[in-house]
């Protein structure tokens, strides 16, 4: 579409149409219907051009493009001419009336205006309808049109942006069949290109999602608004403008009506009826995607607690959010650490959300001023969490509970408590004792978790890997250290701990391994085992009892 | 008041015997005669100069200004110049710029010129003795160096050191032990040598030379009292006697040997007698002794051996008695009680060691003492990676130290019990070598369990097959198809291509012959193609274990027998091969392993200690385990089969170090929970309940029976429903009983009811869900596991008490007294910081050598304008000369003619 990019001249198009077309009909045969019909399409442009006699033959193109019945199949050089013809009517002023006009004249603007709306609508039903390609297209010549509409027929601004064609064009993007491709484009080319066609997306969009949606054309709002990514600034100057722009219209230029018309899209958004999943991303791309955009972010309040309530993963996601507007926003969440301390169940650790759970907790729990009642609670619930937990976990729960005894010196009776009263004393050495801690309270300030102590992490000082179990060392060790940085041991996985262990590839083993002594009798038969009495002792007999070769 | 400079002056000439007493006429001829005169003049000028110095108050630099106290100060107590004599210093400065500024500004825009390439001449550092020695020692070393041996040319252009006209080389002197029979001869060669030393081109006048020569000889040593004939005779007498004499020895050499020979089959019968009571000769390989014996010796019994001759016999049994010399028996035989107990001792020490790796112990304790460093970090280390502490992102601590060597050493020990078997080579004298080294391969080098059957099986692979008992049950009847020889394999694929032909029961009877016929001692590249070797069959046992009609687990069982044995000699390449195994698992299929990767783990647990603290093998692959179990998914019954399997492997691991496993509580439980004909509704503690993408939840209407379970059961799904519920009920049961024996296994640690009370309640609702005529032999061994995991639970109530870990010795408080220094040197610098004092010392230094360097370039700019200024003044002094001289010339001839002018005038 050169004639489209270049403003030069009909005559010089012209001329370079018929330069073209004789070449082409030189061609094969197959070609020379194409070609025929391209110079048919040039002949009746250029009709249009020279005289008003030639107008009819803009419901001759209008037919030939033919959308009423196969939108798929759309003859795009047909869109294009009609594109020049209109965009050189509607520069030539030939689409606006003016009052003192003739009667005839009238007849004649209404219409070609009529016509053009006919076009436009082929145009959006191209968008919605035909293949990858035409709908770029066709999106092209669209917003060539409203282009040229906004700046030759004079306030058409709110016509065209708001009500008119553009609201079209949006819904029809949104809308379109396998629109991948095209809406890519249409946020390359346009959306992040040019402040006002941002501008009046996010108007169309809260307009758009203010009904409910399907998730599918949720998705694609949602990244459509996810791509807009720059927030303008207080200081930023807009001057990127895809159309010439009203100077009496100040919206366009300031920040804050750019922040709330993205602020309203969002929350049209998140008031729809959102898939878990989508939900779930949602919230993942909360802190940086979202909240910048948005002017009030306590807004947000009721989706983010919303979330935390539902529970599992999604309130994990919920939390930073929530904790941003808790720390800016003064947001009073009664219950907070309640909450949170549910959140603490079996699957936490073995979600892959962990670390971002820890990177939160760590900074929950990082208020000296916390009672120690429910630190220990919380130690103690990670504790035994840790008894269950992948190796990559309980690396990072150790450390925690470290800086927690660091902060907390009342909490290190749970590592050493010595037994003052004689009598206690004495019915312990007697008959044991159980665990105070109370699992199944959900108040971590009653739990009585300070009570107890960590056998838990004792436990795990045999645990199976090596570095595992030093790392749950450090607890019984001299508290020499400040504090461990929790971020050098938040991201450990098996896979990352396997490489530690075996390497990429084979270095040079700087020791001997050992190998066992003795070469067993036996590894899954029962070979020579009347030698041994009929009595399986050796090694291996443990697998060799449960097990049948 | 002190005495005048001049009286001072006197009296110290008086002290120094400068000044005395005239000396009488008679008294000075004397002097003259012996020397004494000039000795004396020496000393007087010695004193001379001293009181010069002494009196020169201009010689000898003074302090400005007196200190007042004497103070300790960083400078030291040498005062600044103190007893400093800049005269003498700029003298000696003078003098040797003179020697080569001087000489470099002469010689500068100047093309060509004599250098000085003598050694050490103009070597100022170089005393004359010195330079004499280094010329010598150099002269010397040419001579040992000479290239070539039939260099003659290289002889005579030597340059040669002499002295008063004599050569200084000891190849002279040397001379006088040759065997050389007539004097002539003698004579004419050695002068013929030396001669053409001092005169390289005078072979045409050798008469004459000689001559000379002979003159110059009597000429310069007056003291010489025979003539040169003379001694060369005793010379040559000398050499004759002791030609005698070494013919005389060998003689009796001869003699002794031929007296020995004879005594030879006595020896032989009186040896054969004995030997099974003494300890047995070493049947080493007869052709490794060649290195111990004298090379031509070597040679000729080599050779003698190739050749059929009547000596043949004799040779080898000479042979043979060279073996017998080294083995002599130092130590009696031991009993059998002693034998034992030496056994005995040794495994505790094994165990021990053991023990002690399990503990995480070092064997050397320096790596230990590394890590309690690194547990006491320092506040300024908190930048450092603090999980790097622990192993975490870095690589992990190296392995343990080894036991290699105390193995090397063991396996030495029972190789000479193996070896108590092999008849020694004494009877085979006549077997030919290489069914000598067919059996010498008999020794397997990894016989650490001398009885064992597997080596017993290797010991004549080749003669008596029968003897490998397991191996032979398979192989007896194949031997007679099987090739008795088999290249080593390099890889697997070439492994593959040996056996492709061969049976799956017969590669046991393959691998021992390929190990047989490369035994490390037959050829030294040997050792590193078994290694390779057993690399290949680790590789082979997982691909054995893969495919699809699995092979019988006895063959499977006596490769990985051989991969162990193969490992006590190559640790590293079944290390490096199994390391390589894990790490493909790891990548390309961490949560679905293969029943090959299963038996290699299983393998793996038997050649490697699992209870090892940490192990290169043993850790990874508990990693591996922990892996599948934490994050694989159950999606049939052949899954949950080989997580079970993969489950009690854990336990086997963990059988003597009894280390927690998380994995392995939350994968039974969340298998049992899947197996529970009723899902559970509640949530039984804090293991994550995953359900299997497909169900596996018990479904009978019929009675069923658990069995045990078998490991095919791992790769294929009955498809039968009663058979499927059957492997469903023995899984059950099989993790159950699992529980049973890990509530046994930690039944210590501290935390074992939080560990064991979810467990207690999933098994309780097992016990509930399962209740019914169907099910009534799972309740069984629910209901005994039960019971001992309630007896251990009761029991570990009892002991416990609250935790007590911080009974610490207090850390001492950081001291702030000074350092006290003992011994205290001001010119010493005490910097505690290393790298702080020493780029002080160096920076001070950089400063004095820079102001050295600049006092240098100044005095030299200084002295190079005094000298261009002595030449210019010496120029014009020359130019003023000679415009002089020509003046007074032209004056001269002037007044010359004026006279004549002047005369002439008179006479007319």
């Amino acid at each position: 579409m050169p004639a489209l990019v270049t403003d030069s001249s009909s005559k010089k198009r012209k001329s370079g149409k018929n330069a073209s077309a004789p070449s082409s009909k030189r061609r094969a045969v197959a070609e020379d219907n194409f070609a025929e019909k391209l110079s048919t399409i040039q002949e009746l442009e250029n009709q249009i051009a020279e005289s008003r006699k030639g107008y009819n033959n803009i419901a001759t193109l209008l037919s030939m493009l033919n959308v009423e019945k196969s939108a798929e199949k759309p003859e795009m050089a047909v869109a294009v001419s009609l594109c020049r013809v209109f965009s050189r009517l509607i520069a030539g002023g030939n689409l606006t009336e003016s009052s003192r006009a003739a009667e005839n004249e009238k007849i004649v603007v209404a219409w070609l205006k009529e016509r053009c709306l006919d076009y436009q609508n082929a145009l959006v039903a191209i968008i919605c309808e035909a293949d990858a390609s035409s709908q770029i297209a066709a999106l092209t010549l669209s917003m060539r049109i409203v282009k040229e509409r906004l700046a030759h027929i004079p306030g058409a601004e709110n016509n065209v942006w708001s009500t008119g064609f553009f609201k079209d064009i949006f819904a029809a993007i949104i809308e379109a069949h396998n629109g991948q491709d095209l809406q890519s484009e249409a946020v390359a080319k346009f959306v992040k290109e040019y402040e006002d066609v941002r501008y009046y997306t996010f108007t169309q969009m809260a307009d758009y999602a203010s009904t409910t949606r399907s998730p599918e054309i949720l998705e694609t709002l949602i990244k459509i608004l996810q791509a807009c990514d720059e927030v303008p600034g207080p200081e930023h100057k807009f001057e990127n403008f895809y159309a010439k722009r009203d100077t009496k219209n100040k919206r366009l230029v300031s920040a804050n009506s750019h922040r709330k018309q993205a602020q309203e899209a969002w929350l049209a958004i998140l008031r729809n009826n959102l898939s878990q999943s989508q939900r779930k991303s949602l919230l993942r791309m909360m802190v940086h995607n979202i909240e910048p955009w948005f002017n009030r972010p306590e807004l947000l309040m009721d989706f983010l607690t919303d979330s935390y309530n539902v529970g599992g993963a999604t309130s994990l996601l919920a939390l930073s959010g929530l904790f941003y507007l808790i720390q800016e926003k003064n947001l009073d969440y009664p219950q907070f650490y309640t909450k949170l301390y549910s959140l603490l169940d079996s699957e936490l650790l073995h979600s892959k959300h962990r670390s971002r759970f820890f990177r939160l907790l760590n900074t929950f729990l990082s208020s000296t001023h916390l009672p120690s009642t429910l630190v220990a609670s919380f130690i103690k619930r990670l504790a035994r969490l840790a008894l269950n937990a992948p190796p990559s976990a309980i690396v990072v729960i150790v450390p925690f509970m470290y800086n927690f005894f660091k902060n907390h010196p009342t909490t290190t009776f749970m590592m050493h408590r010595s037994i003052r009263d004689k009598d206690l004393l004495a019915q312990v050495e007697k008959e044991g004792m159980d665990d105070p801690f109370d699992p199944n309270e959900s108040d971590p300030n009653m739990t009585n978790a300070i009570e107890s102590s960590l056998w838990e992490i004792v436990t795990l000082q045999s645990h199976f890997h090596p570095n595992v179990a030093a790392i749950a060392r450090i607890i019984s060790e001299q508290f020499t250290k400040q504090a461990y940085s929790l971020e050098d041991f938040l991201d450990h996985t098996y896979a990352g701990m396997v490489t530690a262990d075996l390497g990429v590839e084979e270095r040079n083993l700087k020791k001997i391994p050992v190998v066992e002594y003795q070469i067993p009798k036996r590894i899954f038969t029962d070979r020579l085992l009347e030698e041994d009495g009929g009595v399986d002792s050796g090694p291996g007999c443990f697998m060799r009892d449960l097990w049948e070769f | 008041m002190p005495p005048s400079q001049l009286k001072q002056l006197k009296a110290s000439l008086r002290e120094n015997g400068v000044l005395g007493p005239q000396k009488s006429k008679k008294e000075k001829r004397q002097n003259a005669k012996t020397g004494v005169g000039a000795k004396s003049r020496n000393q007087r000028e010695v004193a001379l100069q001293a009181i010069r110095d002494r009196f020169n108050p201009f010689e000898i630099k003074t302090i400005n200004k007196s200190s007042k106290f004497d103070v300790t100060t960083r400078d030291g107590n040498t005062t600044a110049g103190g007893g400093a004599r800049p005269g003498v210093t700029k003298s000696l400065g003078e003098e040797r710029r003179r020697a080569t500024l001087l000489k470099e500004m002469n010689s500068r825009n100047k093309v060509g010129g004599l250098v000085d390439r003598r050694f050490g001449e103009n070597d100022p550092t170089m005393t004359p003795e010195e330079r004499a020695a280094e010329r010598f020692a150099r002269e010397s070393q040419r001579k040992m160096r000479k290239e070539s041996m039939f260099n003659l040319e290289d002889d005579d252009d030597e340059m040669q050191l002499t002295h008063m006209g004599q050569s200084l080389s000891f190849d002279g002197p040397n001379q006088d032990d040759f065997e050389a029979g007539d004097l002539e001869d003698a004579e004419s060669d050695e002068e013929a040598s030396r001669k053409r030393k001092r005169f390289p081109d005078g072979d045409e006048n050798q008469d004459q030379d000689q001559e000379d020569f002979i003159d110059y000889g009597d000429e310069e040593q007056p003291g010489r009292k025979k003539t040169k004939a003379e001694v060369m005779k005793e010379v040559i007498a000398k050499s004759k006697f002791y030609k005698a004499e070494r013919q005389q020895a060998k003689d009796d050499d001869e003699d002794l040997r031929e007296e020995l020979d004879k005594e030879l089959p006595d020896l032989f019968e009186a040896l054969r007698g004995i030997k099974p009571a003494t300890k047995p000769a070493k049947p080493e390989a007869p052709k490794q002794d060649f290195s111990e014996m004298n090379p031509e010796r070597a040679a000729m019994l080599e050779e003698s051996q190739n050749s059929k001759d009547p000596e043949k016999e004799y040779d080898q049994r000479l042979r043979q008695m060279t073996f017998d010399q080294r083995s002599k028996p130092t130590d009696r035989t031991k009993t059998e009680e002693e034998k034992a107990e030496e056994e005995a001792e040794r495994l505790k020490k094994l165990e021990n060691d053991r023990l002690r790796r399990m503990r995480g112990e070092q064997l050397t304790d320096d790596e230990e003492d590394n890590m309690d460093q690194d547990e006491i970090p320092e506040d300024d280390e908190s930048e450092i990676d603090d999980a790097a502490h622990f192993g975490l992102p870095a690589y992990p601590t190296e392995a343990r130290p080894e036991l290699g060597v105390e193995d090397e050493d063991d396996f030495i020990i029972d190789e000479d019990l193996v070896e108590t078997n092999s008849n020694a080579s004494l009877d085979m004298g006549d077997s030919d070598m290489e069914e000598e080294d067919e059996d010498s391969s008999s020794d397997e080098s990894d016989g650490l369990d001398g009885e064992d059957e597997l080596i017993n099986g290797m010991t004549l692979p080749t003669e008596d097959s029968a003897a490998a008992s397991t191996v032979a049950e398979v192989s007896k009847e194949a031997n007679g198809k099987l090739a008795f020889t088999y290249p080593c394999p390099k890889d697997h694929e070439s492994f593959l291509s040996i056996t492709k032909n061969v049976a799956v029961e017969e590669i046991p009877t393959v691998i021992q012959r390929i190990r047989a016929l490369h035994h490390p001692r037959l050829k030294p590249g040997n050792k590193d193609k078994l290694g390779r070797f057993a690399e290949v069959l680790v590789e082979h046992v997982s691909y054995m274990g893969n495919k699809t009609k699995q092979p019988p687990f006895a063959i499977l069982e006596n490769i990985i027998r051989h991969i162990h044995s193969l490992a006590k000699v190559h640790p590293l390449n079944v290390t490096i091969a199994c390391r390589a195994q894990l790490r493909e698992i790891g990548k390309e299929r961490p949560l679905n392993l293969l029943p090959g990767d299963l038996i290699l783990l299983t393998g793996l647990s038997t050649f490697f200690p699992t209870s090892d603290h940490f192990h290169t093998t043993a850790t990874p692959a508990h990693l591996c385990l922990a892996r599948y179990l934490g994050q694989c998914t159950t999606a049939s019954l052949a899954d949950l089969a080989s997580g079970t399997f993969a489950a009690s492997l854990c336990l086997q691991y963990q059988q003597v170090s009894k280390r927690y496993m998380p994995e392995f509580v939350n994968y039974t439980l969340n298998a049992l929970c899947n197996l529970a004909p009723t899902e559970p509704i509640v949530k039984f503690g804090a293991f994550p309940y995953r359900k299997s993408q497909e169900s596996v939840q018990l479904v009978s209407s019929k009675k069923v029976t658990p069995r045990k379970l078998q490991f095919r059961d791992v790769t294929t799904s009955p498809s039968d429903p009663q058979a499927q519920e059957e492997l469903k009920i023995s899984l059950l049961t099989t993790l159950v009983s699992l529980l049973g024996s890990a509530s046994d296994i930690w039944a210590e640690k501290s935390a074992f009811t939080e560990i064991f009370t979810p467990v207690r309640a999933v098994l309780q609702y097992l016990r509930q869900s399962l209740k019914g005529k169907v099910y009534a032999a799972a309740q069984e061994p629910i209901q005994s596991t039960l019971d001992n995991i309630d007896s251990h639970l009761a029991q570990a109530r009892l002991v416990r008490r609250p935790l007590f870990l911080h009974d610490h010795k207090p850390l001492a408080i950081k001291t702030a007294i000074p350092k006290f220094e003992e011994n205290f040197n001001p010119d010493k610098h005490y910097d505690p910081d290393r790298e702080r004092a020493e780029s002080n010392r160096l920076k001070k230094e950089f400063k004095r050598e820079r102001k050295g360097a600049m006092r240098e370039l100044r005095k030299d700019a200084s002295f190079v304008a005094r000298e261009q200024l002595r030449e210019k003044k010496e120029r014009d002094a020359e130019y003023e000369k000679k415009y002089k001289r020509l003046v007074a010339e032209i004056q001269s001839q002037e007044g010359r003619a004026a006279n004549e002018y002047e005369r002439a005038r008179g006479r007319r």
